[in-house]
C-alpha cells in the first residue's frame, strides 16, 4: 500500500474510534488516539494526522446533526449564550478547534515523548 | 531540542487538557460542554419532537400525552397515579434546568452551582426558612393529606424517571453541560420548595421595615397622611359589605421607633433591597373577573384572569391537560408541582390574583446581657432555637450558617436591635392538597370548602361554573394580631403576637352579587367599614387604578362576551390619566403638547405622545413634590418605591382641588397636611413639573412633542430564566403601564400578564396565552412561539385531549410500564 493509502485509511479508523468514544460522553479519547499516533507514525505525518482526524472526529457529528435537526437554533443558542448573539460560527469554529488542538496535541506529545525516551542508536 | 520539543508539547498538552477538563475564567470545561456527541449540541436533539414510545419505572398502566401544535402536553392516564407520574415526566422533559433553579433558591443552593455571587441568596433563604417549613409539611404531623402524598410521590418520580433516562441518553439540558453538574435526584420537599418560592415572591414583604425608616425621618404626623392604612384614594372594592360586627379593639397608644428599631430596620431594609428581584414582594399586579350568566352575551358565565408576575423565558407556566378517573382539567402548572393551578375542569373555571393581605410581621426582640442568648417573650427568658446549614460554595470553602430563631421567626438582624420575622409562609399548610382540590370542584360550595384549607400566599379567586354562577373569595391566612401596629416592627414581648386568624365566614367574599360582575387587580377588597386589619394601603395593596378601570368597563351596562373580555385584558386606558389629566389641562399653559393631551383618550398606546407627557408630568410632579421632603428630612428609603401611595396621596389631594390655587392665591392650609408642608406646596410643585417635563421630553426626544410617542421610551424584555441577555426576548416596544389593565410597569417592563386566559360557558370557549413557550431550550420552536401571540394581544383555544390528538401538527408520545 501506498503511503497515501494508509494515512487515509489511519485517518478513517482513527475517526471512527473518536466518533465512538464521544458519543459515549469519552471527548478525551481523541487525545489519547493522537497520543498512539505520535508515538507509532513519524512526526509530521503523526502532527497532520492527529489535527485531520480531531477535526474530523468533533464535525462528523455536526454534521449529521444539521443534516437531520439543522444546528442553526442550535448554534445561535450557543452563541447566545457564550455573549456572542447573532454569531453563531462561533460554537461551531470552537468545537471543531476544540477537536483539532485535542488531536493535534495528543499526537505532539507522543510524537515528542517517543523522540526524547528513545535511545539514540535506535533513531 | 527533544528536550524543548518534549517540554513545549507538554505545556500545549497541559493547556488543552486544562481548559477541557476544567475550563478557564468564564469558560466551562470545554471537554464535555462541547462534545458534539453529548455536550451542548444535543439541544438540537432535544428541540425535534416526534412520536415516542417511552418505557418509566413506576407507571402502572399506559398513558397517552398528545402535544399539540403550540407544544401544550394533553395527558389521558387510567390511575391518578399515573397521571401525576405523566405530569412529573412532562415537567422534567421540558423544563427540567428551571425546576432545578427553582428549588436552589429555596433551598439555598444555587452557590453550588454558580459560586458565591449567589451566596446572599442562599443565606437569605436558609434563614427565611422554606427549607424548613417544607421539611415540617412532607415529614411533620399531620403531613401531607394522602391524595397529596400519592400526587407528590408519582410527580416526584415522573421527574426521577426523566433525570434518569436524560442521564443514560446523554440528554440532559444544555445548562447543565454548560454549568457543568448533574442534578440530583428530585424530592417531594423539592415540590413545597417550589411551592414556597411563589409564595415568598407574592407575599413576603419589608413594608414594616419600610414604615419603620419613614416614621423615624419623617415622623408620625407626614407618615400617617402620606402613608395611611386606608387608602386615600377613590377604589372599587369588589366584597362591599355588609361585614359581621365584631368588638372595636381600642387602639393602644404605641411607643415611637427607637433609634436601635431604626438601625435594625436599615440593615435588614438594605440587605433585601439588595437581593436579586423576585425574593421579596414589590407590589401586586394581575386581574382577574367574573360575569353572570345574566349579564353575558352567551347567557353562560364568563371568566377572565391574566396574573401578572416577572415574564421570564422559559415562563412560571407550563400549560396542559390532565384526565385520569378523578381528575379533567385544563390550564397551567409551576413545573415542579403538579397540579394546575389556574384553569378549568369540566364545571368550573378559576383564575387568582394576589389579595396582598399582610402576611409579614416584624419583631423587636427584648435582649439584655445578664440573659445572653435569649430573649424575653410573655414574660419569662427564652433561649433561641438555632439551625445550622452548610452551603457548598463552586470554588469556594463551604459556608457554615446558623439561624436564630424565636417563637416569632428567624432573626433577621442583630445590628441595632435584634429583629426576628413572622411569615404567614413559614406556617407549614396543606396548600397543595387545597389546589388538588379546586382541580376537583365541581360547585361553588366545593370551591369554597377546598379553599378553606388555604394559607399563603393569600389569592383573590375568581370563580364561575357551567350554571351561569360567579363568586370571588379572598382566600388565605389573615393573621390576627392582638394589639400594637402590624404595619411597623413590634415589640416582641408577647403582647403583640399574631393570635389567630379571621374566621373564614368574616374574609373578604361574594357570590352571585346583584349586579352579575365581580372584579379584583390586588386593589384593597373591602370597605373602610371592614372591622379587620388586613393590610395598610400604602404599600400592600394596590393603588386601585386597573380595578377602577375594569369596574367602569364591566359596569358600563348591555351584554358582555369572551371577546369583550379579551380587549378589556388588553386595554391600555390608564384611569388614573383620566382624573388627573382634565385637571391639569385648567392650569396647563397653551401649547402643542397640550393640544395632544387634549385629545387624548387616556390610552397608553406606542404612537401615543400624549402617554409619554402624561407618563412624564406625573413621575415628575411626585418628585418635585416629595423629593424637596426627603432631602429634608434625610429619608433613607428609595422615594421612587413609595411613588404608588405618594401618588395615591397626591391624587387625592389634587381631586379635592388642593393643588390649584383661586386667583386670589393659595392658603397654606388648604394645600398642606400639616403647617410645616407651608414649606413645599404642592401647586408650586404642579407648576415646576409642567414646565420640567416639556423641557426634559423636548431636551431628550426632540422639539415636536408630536414625535414624543410611548413606544419610543417604553419597552418590554421577556428576561432569560438564568440571566443570559443573549437568549431574552426584546426589549421592543411595548403598549400599557403600572395602571392599565394590560400592565406594563418599569423600563424596560420585565412584569406583566404571565397567563391571560378567557372562558364563557356559554359558547364553550376557552382561550389562553402565555408569553413564551413551553420549552426551556433555546433550540426548540417552543422556547419563544407563542410570544408573538401574546403580544399582539391575541389567544389560542384551550383544546380538550381528543381536540389536540385530532388537530393538525399534533404528536403522540405513548408512556408504558
Amino acid at each position: 500500500m501506498t503511503g497515501g493509502r494508509i494515512f487515509t485509511i489511519a485517518l478513517i479508523v482513527t475517526s471512527v474510534i473518536g466518533a465512538i468514544g464521544i458519543f459515549v460522553g469519552g471527548w478525551w479519547i481523541v487525545f489519547l488516539i493522537g497520543l498512539a499516533v505520535g508515538i507509532v507514525l513519524p512526526a509530521r505525518a503523526a502532527l497532520i494526522l492527529g489535527a485531520l482526524f480531531g477535526l474530523a472526529t468533533y464535525l462528523e457529528p455536526l454534521l449529521r446533526d444539521h443534516l437531520i435537526y439543522g444546528l442553526g437554533p442550535t448554534a445561535t443558542s450557543l452563541a447566545a449564550i457564550m455573549g456572542y448573539p447573532h454569531q453563531p460560527a462561533i460554537p461551531i469554529v470552537l468545537t471543531c478547534a476544540l477537536g483539532l488542538l485535542l488531536g493535534l496535541a495528543g499526537a505532539w506529545l507522543g510524537s515528542a515523548g517517543r523522540a526524547f525516551f528513545q535511545p539514540a542508536s535506535s533513531r | 531540542m527533544r528536550l524543548a520539543n518534549f517540554a513545549a508539547a507538554i505545556v500545549f498538552s497541559v493547556a488543552i487538557l486544562y481548559v477541557s477538563f476544567v475550563g478557564a475564567g468564564p469558560l466551562p470545561a470545554l471537554g464535555p460542554a462541547f462534545n458534539p456527541g453529548t455536550g451542548a449540541w444535543t439541544m438540537a436533539f432535544d428541540a425535534s419532537i416526534g412520536r415516542e414510545t417511552q418505557h418509566l419505572t413506576g407507571l402502572q398502566q399506559p398513558v397517552r400525552i398528545t402535544l399539540d401544535r403550540d407544544g401544550t402536553a394533553h395527558i389521558v392516564a387510567q390511575t391518578d397515579h399515573d397521571l401525576f407520574l405523566a405530569v412529573g415526566y412532562v415537567h422534567a422533559r421540558f423544563r427540567l434546568f428551571q425546576m432545578d433553579l427553582l428549588r436552589r433558591q429555596g433551598e439555598g443552593r444555587l452557590s453550588e452551582v454558580v459560586g458565591k455571587k449567589a451566596l446572599d441568596s442562599d443565606r437569605f433563604e436558609l434563614q427565611l426558612g422554606l427549607l424548613r417549613t417544607a421539611e415540617q409539611e412532607w415529614n411533620g404531623r399531620p403531613g401531607p393529606s394522602e391524595r397529596a402524598r400519592m400526587a407528590i410521590l408519582a410527580y416526584t418520580q415522573g421527574v426521577n424517571d426523566r433525570i434518569a433516562q436524560a442521564e443514560f441518553l446523554h440528554q440532559l439540558p444544555a445548562m447543565f453541560t454548560l454549568l457543568g453538574y448533574q442534578p440530583k435526584p428530585w424530592t417531594p420537599i423539592d415540590s413545597l420548595i417550589v411551592k414556597g418560592d411563589m409564595t415568598q415572591t407574592l407575599n413576603f414583604t419589608d413594608t414594616p421595615l419600610v414604615m419603620a425608616l419613614l416614621e423615624r425621618s419623617l415622623g408620625p404626623d407626614l407618615v400617617s397622611k402620606w402613608f395611611p392604612v386606608l387608602p386615600p384614594n377613590p377604589q372599587s372594592p369588589y366584597d362591599p359589605g355588609p361585614y359581621p360586627a365584631r368588638p372595636t379593639v381600642a387602639a393602644l397608644p404605641a411607643p415611637q421607633i427607637s433609634g436601635a428599631e431604626a438601625v435594625a430596620a436599615a440593615d435588614a431594609y438594605q440587605r433585601l433591597a439588595s437581593r436579586p428581584a423576585g425574593l421579596v414582594a414589590t407590589g401586586g399586579a394581575s386581574n382577574n373577573w367574573a360575569v353572570a350568566g345574566t349579564r353575558s352575551a352567551s347567557g353562560g358565565a364568563l371568566l377572565a384572569g391574566d396574573p401578572h408576575l416577572h415574564l421570564t423565558l422559559p415562563a412560571i407556566w407550563y400549560q396542559l391537560t390532565m384526565d385520569s378517573p378523578s381528575y379533567h382539567v385544563a390550564g397551567v402548572s409551576i413545573p415542579g408541582t403538579p397540579v394546575v393551578l389556574i384553569g378549568h375542569n369540566q364545571h368550573i373555571a378559576w383564575s387568582l390574583t394576589d389579595a396582598q393581605n399582610q402576611q409579614t410581621f416584624y419583631y423587636s426582640e427584648v435582649e439584655d446581657a445578664a440573659h445572653p442568648g435569649q430573649y424575653s417573650w410573655n414574660g419569662s427568658w427564652r433561649r433561641y432555637d438555632t439551625a445550622s446549614y452548610d452551603i457548598p460554595v463552586r470554588g469556594g470553602p463551604t459556608e457554615r450558617l446558623t439561624v436564630k430563631l424565636s417563637v416569632h421567626g428567624p432573626v433577621i438582624t442583630e445590628r441595632g436591635q435584634t429583629t426576628t420575622v413572622w411569615w404567614a409562609g413559614n406556617i407549614p399548610s396543606q396548600d397543595l392538597d387545597v389546589l388538588l382540590g379546586v382541580d376537583q370542584a365541581s360547585d361553588w360550595q366545593q370551591f369554597r370548602d377546598t379553599l378553606r384549607g388555604w394559607y399563603s400566599p393569600t389569592h383573590n379567586f375568581v370563580y364561575s361554573d357551567d350554571k351561569g354562577n360567579i363568586g370571588m373569595i379572598s382566600a388565605g391566612y389573615y393573621p390576627h394580631v392582638k394589639s400594637g401596629r402590624p404595619w411597623l416592627p413590634m415589640p416582641g414581648t408577647g403582647e403583640d403576637d399574631v393570635d389567630g386568624t379571621i374566621p373564614y365566614d368574616d374574609i373578604p367574599q361574594v357570590y352571585n352579587p346583584p349586579e352579575g360582575i365581580i372584579w379584583s387587580a390586588n386593589q384593597r377588597q373591602v370597605t373602610a367599614d371592614y372591622p379587620w386589619y388586613i393590610g395598610t394601603a400604602s404599600n400592600f395593596f394596590d393603588p386601585g387604578y386597573r380595578a377602577n378601570e375594569i369596574h367602569r368597563v364591566l359596569s358600563q351596562g348591555g351584554k358582555l362576551s369572551a371577546a369583550d373580555m379579551m380587549a378589556l385584558q388588553t386595554d391600555t386606558r390608564d384611569y388614573l390619566a383620566s382624573e388627573m389629566v382634565p385637571i391639569l389641562l385648567t392650569v396647563m399653559p397653551a401649547s402643542p403638547a397640550r393640544d395632544l393631551l387634549a385629545g387624548w383618550d387616556y390610552r397608553m398606546e406606542t404612537g401615543s405622545a400624549a402617554a409619554t407627557i402624561w407618563w412624564a408630568f406625573w413621575q415628575t410632579y411626585i418628585a418635585q413634590a416629595f423629593d424637596p421632603w426627603w432631602k429634608a428630612k434625610t429619608v433613607p428609603v428609595d422615594r421612587s418605591e413609595m411613588n404608588d401611595s405618594l401618588g395615591q396621596y397626591l391624587e387625592s389631594q389634587v381631586m379635592a382641588g388642593s393643588t390649584v390655587c383661586p386667583p386670589e392665591g393659595c392658603s397654606p392650609s388648604a394645600i398642606c397636611p400639616t403647617e410645616e408642608c407651608s414649606r413645599f406646596p404642592l401647586n408650586v410643585a404642579l407648576d415646576k413639573a409642567i414646565r420640567s417635563t416639556l423641557d426634559t421630553l423636548a431636551k431628550s426626544l426632540g422639539a415636536d412633542p408630536k414625535t414624543w410617542t410611548w413606544g419610543r421610551v417604553h419597552q418590554r424584555t421577556l428576561q432569560n430564566l438564568a440571566k443570559i441577555t443573549g437568549l431574552d426576548y426584546g426589549p421592543r416596544p411595548d403598549r400599557g403601564d403600572a395602571n392599565t389593565p394590560l400592565a406594563a410597569p418599569d423600563f424596560p417592563s420585565s412584569h406583566g400578564p404571565s397567563w391571560r386566559m378567557v372562558v364563557d360557558w356559554g359558547s364553550g370557549t376557552f382561550m389562553g396565552i402565555y408569553p413564551g413557550g413551553q420549552s426551556e431550550n433555546p433550540a426548540s420552536q417552543w422556547y419563544t412561539d407563542r410570544v408573538d401571540t401574546w403580544w399582539d394581544g391575541r389567544y389560542a383555544p384551550m383544546l380538550t385531549a381528543d381536540q389536540a390528538a385530532s388537530a393538525p401538527g399534533a404528536t403522540s408520545w405513548k408512556l408504558q410500564p
